[in-house]
Parts: structure tokens; C-alpha cells; sequence
């Protein structure tokens, strides 16, 4: 699974370990996330997309 | 709170288990390969110990969380795959003693090689896991 949470980061000049503390999370979580290494839960995403002012389908790309 | 509480209890065992290994190692006369094998096994666990509990701490100290839902996940998959080296063991050892060593294990010789093995491969899953590993 693909996610654009780095380019959303980008978009409001936030580091990880600030979406991180935003969400609630570890910063190697939100690293892992950006690399496609991790599927979160559904708490989880909500909580990142929330962050990020956008919603879980703009910001997690599934891949059949 | 509950997680600093958890980590300065994690210290305390630690230190327990260092000092009474100090002790051991003063008190003991001529030390063997037996005693350099079993404090260097008490030291990596300890150390992998130590290593956890800084990281927690290097993280709450930084306003995150100590731990995640994924770390969470991590720590559950190591326990499976340390769980699964457990069993191996437990049936293997033996055989394995008599193969390589040509000698039988004592029920307590395999008790403490399963405790051993399955610790071992935690440590190594979890450590992997945590920082490379994919844990989805």
C-alpha cells in the first residue's frame, strides 16, 4: 500500500515527529507509513488524515 | 506517568539483575567457560533490556508515545516467532546434543535451552522487527 502522508507533511512543513505527535504515534510508525512498510489501523489512519486536514482515500492508495 | 512508572521499574530490574551478577561473578573462585557463557548470556538479555528502555524513554521524553499500535504488533510477532523457537527446541535439543555432542540433556539442560533460545529469538525478532522489519 502506497500513502502520500510525506507529500501532505510537505504541503503544511511538518516533520515526522510532529505528525507523530499530532497522531499519537511513534516517529519510525510515520516513517514505516511513508515507505509503505506498515498498514495502520483504521484509528490510525483516520487520525493521520484528520491531521493532515484530508481524508484516508486521498491519502492511502490501495493496490489490488 | 504509566509509562514512565513501567520504564524506572524496568531500570530497577536491570540494576538488580547486573548487581546480584556482580556479586556472582566476585564470589565465584576459578571462573569457568560455563560462568563467561551464562554471564554473557545474562549480560546481551540485559543489555537488550537497557536498549529498550532507552528508546521508550528517548521517545516520552520527546512528547511521543512510549509505545504504538505497531510497535504493539511488533512485540507480539516476535512473541509468536519466540514462541514457535520455544517448541522447536524443546522436541530438538536433545536430539541435536546426541548428534553434534553424543551426549543426553537432563530435563533441566532442556528447560534451560528452551528458555534461552526462545529469549534469544525475541530479542533478535523484535529488534529486527522494530527497526527494519515489516510488521504488516
Amino acid at each position: 500500500m502506497k500513502t502520500r502522508i510525506k507529500e501532505f507533511r510537505a504541503r503544511y512543513d511538518l516533520t515526522q515527529e510532529d505528525l507523530a505527535k499530532m497522531v499519537g504515534a511513534r516517529r519510525e510508525t510515520i516513517l514505516f507509513l511513508e515507505k509503505g512498510k506498515y498498514n495502520p489501523s483504521l484509528k490510525l489512519a483516520h487520525n493521520i488524515a484528520k491531521a493532515l486536514k484530508t481524508t484516508i482515500d486521498e491519502l492511502f492508495i490501495f493496490e489490488d | 506517568m504509566k509509562d514512565k512508572l513501567g520504564i524506572f521499574a524496568g531500570i530497577g530490574i536491570a540494576v538488580s539483575v547486573l548487581v546480584t551478577l556482580a556479586f556472582f561473578v566476585k564470589s565465584a573462585g576459578n571462573i569457568e567457560l560455563s560462568d563467561i557463557a551464562s554471564t554473557g548470556i545474562v549480560i546481551t538479555l540485559v543489555a537488550f533490556a537497557a536498549f529498550v528502555l532507552w528508546d521508550r524513554l528517548k521517545n516520552i521524553n520527546k512528547g511521543l508515545p512510549a509505545t504504538d499500535e505497531r510497535l504493539v504488533q511488533v512485540s507480539y510477532k516476535a512473541g509468536y516467532y519466540g514462541f514457535i523457537a520455544a517448541m522447536w527446541s524443546a522436541v530438538g535439543s536433545n536430539p541435536l546434543a546426541g548428534i553434534i555432542w553424543n551426549i543426553e540433556l537432563e530435563g533441566h539442560h532442556v528447560a534451560a535451552v528452551v528458555v534461552l533460545v526462545s529469549a534469544f529469538v525475541f530479542v533478535a525478532s523484535y529488534l529486527y522487527l522494530a527497526r527494519k522489519g515489516d510488521s504488516k
